[in-house]
């Protein structure tokens, strides 16, 4: 029942050959704006970046607009995975990407906030959580990339 | 003579080493798209900024000057993986409309970069000293949101794009 579901809407989105593709460009110009954002604060955390100004003021300042790109990627993603599910399903970098992926956005919001939020935070502690953002979302990015040469 | 100067690119020793090593292209592609995420941050703030729509208790001249450097940076990484991708399949991409679109959204940008940088980005302490921001510097932003979008979409569109079949083995598939 399931996979008739997903053939059906599979078939859907495969109807126009323009689908694919232009939800990608959605996927990718949001991945840019989003994870760019949260980049922005990472630099912040080592102490780069925009000037004279504390980690909690960048972190508050992009908040908004952050979530809007990850918005836009969380629905533009769907799309691609729903037009070959069992490609994808089938796909280790894919899986990759997801747990990458699900790491990273809890991280995000959790200890990443916590701690550009609060500027008392020791150096250690912020290159330690810039860096492991940085890193998290490499690894999302690599793993989506991947997909397409497993 | 482009297409010659194309086939001579791609018959270096240095780009057939990347055509013909496995993981070498999809690492390469990988750090290419990596820069778009961790650079493109530094497009869309400074633009945000210049916008108002971010940002707005630090002065324009903060942001640009803070981060001039790293986009800086990031441009020439990203740059210098983009022709190791193009160079090292100079003659697939030739043919490649998406392709020269994405040149063509270069060439604005470096344009926008000519036209914007001696009334905004070198000088965006007297944008902050206006009350109110100065017209070029939104246009700026607005503009240089546009031409990046359209620089990552024709981006990925390169490899949407099919040659057509020779006519000759058309025929003969045909018979």
């Amino acid at each position: 029942m399931l996979l008739i579901q997903n053939s059906a809407i599979a078939d859907a989105l495969n109807s126009s050959e323009w689908v694919f593709p232009i939800a990608e460009c959605f996927h990718i110009a949001a991945f840019a704006w989003s994870i760019g954002l949260i980049a922005l604060v990472d630099y912040r955390l080592f102490g780069f970046g925009v000037q004279h100004s504390k980690p909690s003021e960048v972190a508050r300042a992009t908040a908004p607009w952050t979530l809007l790109g990850l918005a836009v990627v969380l629905l533009s993603g769907p799309v691609l995975f729903l037009s070959d599910v069992r490609m994808y399903l089938h796909n280790p970098s894919f899986r990759f990407k997801m747990y990458a992926l699900a790491i990273a956005i809890l991280f995000n919001y959790t200890i990443h906030r916590k701690v550009a939020l609060s500027d008392s935070s020791s150096a250690g502690v912020r290159v330690t959580v810039g860096a492991v953002s940085l890193l998290l979302w490499i690894s999302v990015v690599f793993g989506g990339l991947f997909i397409a040469f497993d | 003579m482009i297409l010659e100067f194309f086939r001579w690119v791609q018959s270096t020793d240095f780009m057939t080493g990347i055509r013909e090593s496995g993981l070498t292209y999809p690492i390469i592609l990988s750090t290419h798209l990596t820069c778009i995420a961790i650079f493109g941050g530094l497009i869309v703030i400074t633009d945000l900024r210049l916008l108002g729509a971010a940002l707005t208790h630090r002065t324009i001249a903060d942001v640009v000057n803070g981060l001039r450097w790293w986009k800086r940076l990031g441009f020439l990484i990203m740059v210098s993986m983009g022709i190791m991708l193009a160079g090292s399949k100079a003659v697939d991409y030739y043919p490649n409309p998406y392709f020269w679109t994405k040149m063509s959204f270069l060439f604005l940008v470096f344009l926008h970069a000519m036209i914007f940088r001696p009334s905004v980005y070198n000088h965006p302490e007297k944008l902050d000293a206006s009350p109110l921001i100065p017209t070029r510097a939104k246009a700026a932003g607005a503009l240089s949101l546009i031409l990046w979008t359209g620089v990552v979409c024709a981006g990925r569109l390169i490899g949407y794009y099919e040659p057509p079949q020779p006519r000759a083995r058309a025929v003969a598939v045909n018979r």
